[in-house]
């Protein structure tokens, strides 16, 4: 290559390559709507009406599915212990919080069994929890997905809440036998296996619809502002403290001296369904659940599910574009 | 990647002529599209902000605080494609070409104009990240699923998909595990799988050896005759002029040229000889400086 003496770089050169760029074309259909009207053509990229989008939603079930287990599956994929992890990470959760409240501050003014109570409390919020984080990374971390398939978008979070019941199954079982085994440890309170322990699976499946209709939520909110994702973590944690889920909060906040506080800690979503749950399975006299417990947990779940689902398919056109 | 790979011509390629098809109805209306991304934590260029100190700190807070950022990738592009037309789309590195097609397949949101098609548009991307703690088998269901595919036609297609990828008893193991040209040609084959309207590929026969580019073309072809539209995205002028009919040019978002892919793949030849010349221009003036 010859080195051409400075100053006169482009002299040999031909034209320059911005010289050789033609000028952007003005080839604008004038009535580009009825032309695609005309033959036959659809937009594309805009929102579906709402029972169009759930129609989709529902012809993808099979996507769902298999997108929820293999995502339930791979989470322990990588390590020696594999699958044991989803029985073993809330069970160490819950031993933590049993250690910590149960034993060293002694936090088990209401229960009579404390450990059983600890338990269940950790096991279900930690659905929810993780529910609500998955849901909320449902876009922003699939994004490779969504921006190189179409589908409707109410997939991803539903499917995310799906891996976390489907995680969560196997360790309810272990959750039932540690409440068994915990009557056995002096100072704690009997619980009878019984035909009410049954109640458990709705209660479950009420929690599930509300997680779901929560993660379609935090999906959204997260798509247009990543910034909260950082906020989600610490309105968990004072969702947990508040709603009893390691300690019992009638003991702290009587309905004589604040009964509207009481309303809300007793009438509000989450601490609704650890009633349901605890009810089931669990022999405290302080935990009382009627059918209105149940209306309550069924309302709230329907309001989060139409409320959840509808807001979430508002954004629709929206999602990808970061 | 750099530009380099654009103009390598590779001579297997060149043999080949893409098989002429009767052009018939549009099958995609697009109209005055633009795409703008906006970036979140993108920082701007530094720029001397003169003035006060307090406007010097907050310029410089800006940046590391609140930063969007927008990007124009693609403006103003209106055109029409029939069927039976196969559409390469050329222009060098972040000239708008996969921000295109993903705004035709309804994957990023447009900031303004129409996309009008007939069907559901696919895009057919090595760029498509499957799951890759999952085995390549568990990524095919996954893919497949995701494409319109029902679990059944999936599994009828299993067998098809593995011998196409060629990549034999690794699609039991951890897509982790796979060479990335392993994974792209399991991709290639997956989203071969399906026949759609209108198919779009994104610089999916840069990958493998001439034996796969071979099958790929063929599959294409296949594709072809069943979907009524292919776009093709790729940086070698060679495999859009072996495989389209038409060719577009993209130039900073803009389209500068639209037609037969001969005109077109001359022109932009020709600009990216000239772009070559100036750097090496560039890099002679920098050498003799010293």
């Amino acid at each position: 290559m010859t080195v051409p003496p400075s100053g006169s770089t482009r002299s040999d050169a031909g034209p320059t390559s911005a010289a050789l760029v033609p000028p952007p074309l003005e080839n604008r259909l004038a009535d580009a709507p009825r032309y695609a009207a005309l033959h036959g053509l659809a937009p594309v990229g805009t929102r579906p009406p709402l029972r169009t989008y759930v129609r989709d939603l529902w012809g993808k079930r099979a996507f769902i599915r298999v997108l929820a287990t293999s995502k339930a599956y791979a989470e322990n994929q990588t390590t020696y212990l594999g699958q044991l992890w989803t029985i073993l990470n809330p069970l160490l959760n819950a031993i933590v919080y049993i250690a910590i409240f149960g034993f060293l501050m002694g936090a088990r003014a209401g229960t009579e069994n404390v450990i059983a109570f600890i338990v269940v409390g950790t096991f279900i919020f930690r659905f929810f929890d993780a529910s609500v984080s998955a849901g909320s990374r449902s876009i922003t971390g699939n994004a490779s997905l969504v921006r190189s398939l179409r589908f409707p978008r109410a997939v991803l979070p539903v499917a995310g809440v799906l891996a976390q019941l489907a995680t969560l199954l196997p360790a309810l079982v272990v959750m039932c036998v540690v409440v068994l085994v915990s009557q056995l440890v002096p100072g704690m309170g009997a619980v009878p296996l019984g035909w009410r322990w049954l109640l458990l699976a709705p209660a479950v499946g009420l929690l599930w619809v509300f997680s779901t209709g929560c993660a379609f939520i935090a999906g959204r909110l997260v798509a247009v502002a990543p910034d909260v994702a950082n906020v989600i973590p610490f309105v968990m944690r004072f969702v947990m403290y508040g709603s009893g889920v390691i300690f019992s909060i009638d003991s702290y906040v009587s309905s004589e001296s604040s009964p509207a506080l009481y309303a809300i800690l007793t009438y509000q979503p989450v601490a609704v369904y650890l009633d349901l749950a605890r009810s089931a399975i669990l022999n405290e006299p302080s935990i009382t659940t009627d059918p209105v417990t149940w209306i309550v947990g069924a309302g709230w779940a329907l309001v989060a599910l139409v409320g959840g689902f509808t807001y979430f398919w508002r954004g629709e056109e929206r999602y990808g574009r970061d | 990647m750099t530009d380099e790979i654009d103009f390598e011509v590779d001579a297997e390629d060149l043999d080949q002529v893409a098989t002429q098809k009767e052009v018939g109805e549009p099958s995609l209306v697009v109209d005055d599209l633009s795409v703008t991304y906006r970036i979140v934590g993108g920082g701007h260029a530094p720029t001397e902000t003169a003035g006060s100190l307090l406007r010097r700190v907050v310029g410089r807070g800006r940046r590391h605080v609140g930063a969007v950022h927008e990007v124009k990738a693609i403006r103003n592009v209106s055109f029409v494609a029939r069927q039976g037309e196969a559409i390469g789309i050329l222009g060098i590195n972040g000239s708008g070409k996969s921000t295109l097609l993903r705004a035709i397949a309804g994957l990023v949101p447009s900031s303004g104009g129409s996309v009008y098609s007939v069907g559901a548009p696919s895009l057919l991307g090595v760029n498509a990240v499957l799951m890759s703690q999952l085995s390549g088998e568990r990524n095919i269901m996954v893919g497949g699923l995701a494409m319109g595919l029902s679990p059944k036609e999936v599994n009828a297609r299993f067998d098809d998909i593995v011998e196409f990828s060629g990549i034999g008893d690794s699609v039991y193991l951890p897509m982790r595990t796979y060479s990335s040209g392993m994974a792209a040609r399991l991709r290639f084959a997956i989203s071969a799988a399906a026949t759609p309207d209108i198919l779009m590929i994104d610089e999916a026969l840069a990958t493998g050896d001439a034996d796969f580019r071979q099958r790929s073309k063929e599959r294409m072809d296949a594709i072809r005759d069943h979907a009524s539209t292919v776009f093709l995205v790729s940086h070698s002028i060679a495999t859009v002029a072996s495989m389209c009919t038409r060719a577009m040019w993209l130039d900073h978002g803009r389209l500068v040229m639209d037609g037969p892919v001969g005109d077109v793949t001359a022109a932009y030849a020709e600009f990216i000889r000239a772009k070559h010349r100036e750097r090496d221009a560039a890099r002679g003036e920098q050498a003799s400086g010293h």
